[in-house]
């Protein structure tokens, strides 16, 4: 597929969607919450509302009794107190930490305790050791669509490097190990490659452009840090072909934080990890009031949580951050609107 | 008088070339000439040689038992902000240093013995840390989470 430029397509979103991308409602101000809008979205088709929950990043180890197994337990109670009870639950990756299957396995025992169905998809943590084997062996597929309540929900798997080990005839521990580092400089930029750009294609196509749609990935479907992967190399073509769409809402994994961003018709949020929080990088935030506070290296639960989404008739959101210790600014605890 | 003179000139002369003896044979920094630019070059080597063994350290599970390695939550050394220390930390309950947190951090998230403080592995933490931060402006106690000095590409210094 024809790769195109952020300026080109940010021309093209502009022209293709003048109608109804209301640039301005969705900016934040210091006082009130952040949009993903909801505002002037008269034309977006009604939903039934209903919230489901969010929950990412365990790095589990197949060690016994290790902390983060405690606090992938705790964070799947916490999902299981929600009320009103959340339909569904979404897990956006790194479920394991070295890709084993041991962890994997780990994860999938905890993550049945939920007492709702959840959907998943893989993390690079979960993948470089057997390039996915065991993790659709236990989760199923890698990309995934469904609708619930009039919205249209989409699971890609955005962790796909080019093959940096076979020249450098890497074992697959080594191909791992190298991808465990998040700032590895060997690995090249990741993304959801064109395969399942193609799906994505064909999964929308008949889709109106007034349904609402919801898209996990593992990592930001914009060009945040891109030397820790804080990007995904064929985002611009994902936004492509959703710009056709009103309102679309993205969520993600990988950067252990929270974060927002706004490009054209598709807002989108970071997630809080189960294993530890991620330092910003350093550069500057496009949204610097959606940052979480400082966390306590001493309390191994700050920095983490989990996340409850409420969706109203008329797409507007709500997520909620269930941070389990004081991380949140005044300005984010009441939720972040999406 | 005229013994007298001299007798000064003597004295002079002793403590001038004493001092002389001092400078060349007791402080040999001083005794060389200007340092070249090839011989700087050398230096910076030899740290960037333990920047690297600091980096290595950063990112093994090695030094703890939990499988964590610090780069597991600090991707190039960032919000160790080296440029705050020594400086009141609650964790340590006093004014500790950079070093002292290294070895905090091994201790509680993982869950690992604690390094020589003077050791040239700690040394080599200390290195990586402050080398990823170079040119941060020193700021003690700033109530600041710092990201390591942006790169491109690499490791993030010249070393292969
Ligand atoms: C499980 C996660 C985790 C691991 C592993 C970890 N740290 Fe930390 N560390 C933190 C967090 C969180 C902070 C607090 C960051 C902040 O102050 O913003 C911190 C703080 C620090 C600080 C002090 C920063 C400040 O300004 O107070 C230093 C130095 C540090 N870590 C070094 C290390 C080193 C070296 C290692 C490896 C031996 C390591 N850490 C391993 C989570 C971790
Ligand atoms: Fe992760
Ligand atoms: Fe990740």
């Amino acid at each position: 597929m024809e790769k195109v430029s952020r300026r080109q397509f940010l021309g093209m979103s502009t022209k293709a969607g003048a109608a109804t991308i209301v640039t301005g409602i969705f900016a934040p101000s210091l006082n009130s919450m952040i949009g993903f809008g909801g505002v002037a979205q008269a034309a977006t088709k009604k939903i039934k509302p209903f919230n489901f929950a969010v929950l990412t990043d365990a790095h589990l180890y197949d060690i016994n009794d290790h902390k983060f197994d405690g606090i992938l337990e705790k964070a799947v109670s916490d999902v299981n107190k929600i009320s009103p009870r959340p339909d569904f639950v979404l897990y956006a990756g790194d479920i394991g930490q070295t890709g084993l299957e041991a962890e994997l396995v780990k994860g999938k025992k905890i993550l049945d305790k939920l007492k709702m169905p959840y959907r998943i998809i893989p993390g690079e943590h979960d993948y470089y050791l057997d390039m996915g084997k065991a993790w659709r062996g236990l989760y199923g597929n890698e990309h995934w669509s469904f609708d619930h309540n009039g919205v249209h929900f989409i699971g890609m798997n955005s962790i796909l490097v080019k093959d940096f080990w076979t020249a450098k005839k890497l074992t697959p521990h080594e191909r791992m190990a190298w991808m465990e580092e998040l700032e590895c400089h060997k690995c090249g930029a990741w993304g959801v490659g064109s395969e399942q750009l193609d799906w994505l294609k064909k999964d929308v196509k008949n889709l109106a452009p007034n349904t609402p749609v919801v898209i996990m990935t593992h990592s930001p479907l914009w060009d945040y840090y891109p030397r820790w992967n804080f990007q995904t190399y064929d985002a611009p073509d994902i936004r492509k072909i959703l710009s056709k769409f009103e309102r679309v809402v993205s969520i993600h994994g990988h950067v252990h934080q929270v974060l927002y961003n706004k490009i054209g018709n598709i807002s989108s949020a970071g997630l809080l990890s189960t294993s530890w929080p991620w330092p910003y990088p350093p550069i500057k935030l496009p949204y610097p009031d959606v940052k979480m506070n400082r966390a306590d290296p001493g309390d191994f639960e700050d920095g983490l949580g989990t996340h409850n989404v409420a969706l109203k008739s008329d797409f507007a959101g709500m997520m909620d951050y269930r941070a389990f210790s004081d991380l949140l600014p005044a300005n984010l605890k009441r939720g972040l609107k999406i | 008088m005229k013994y007298k003179k001299h007798s000064k000139f003597a004295l002079f002369a002793l403590i001038a070339a004493s001092l002389a003896f001092a400078i060349v044979f007791l402080n040999p920094v001083q005794a060389k000439p200007p340092v070249s630019k090839a011989e700087m070059k050398k230096q910076m080597n030899i740290l960037l040689k333990a920047v690297k063994k600091g980096d290595d350290l950063w990112h093994t599970a090695k030094l703890g038992t939990n499988g964590l390695a610090c780069g597991n939550c600090h991707p190039d050394g960032s919000a160790s902000n080296p440029h705050t220390w020594p400086k009141y930390q609650t964790n340590l309950g006093k004014v500790g240093t950079l070093r002292e947190m290294i070895n905090w951090c091994i201790l509680v998230p993982m869950q690992g013995p604690m390094l020589d403080l003077g050791g040239d592995d700690m040394i080599a933490m200390e290195a990586y840390a402050t080398y990823t931060h170079r040119g941060v402006k020193i700021a003690p106690a700033k109530d600041e989470q710092h990201g390591a000095v942006p790169v491109k590409s690499g490791p993030g210094y010249p070393l292969k």
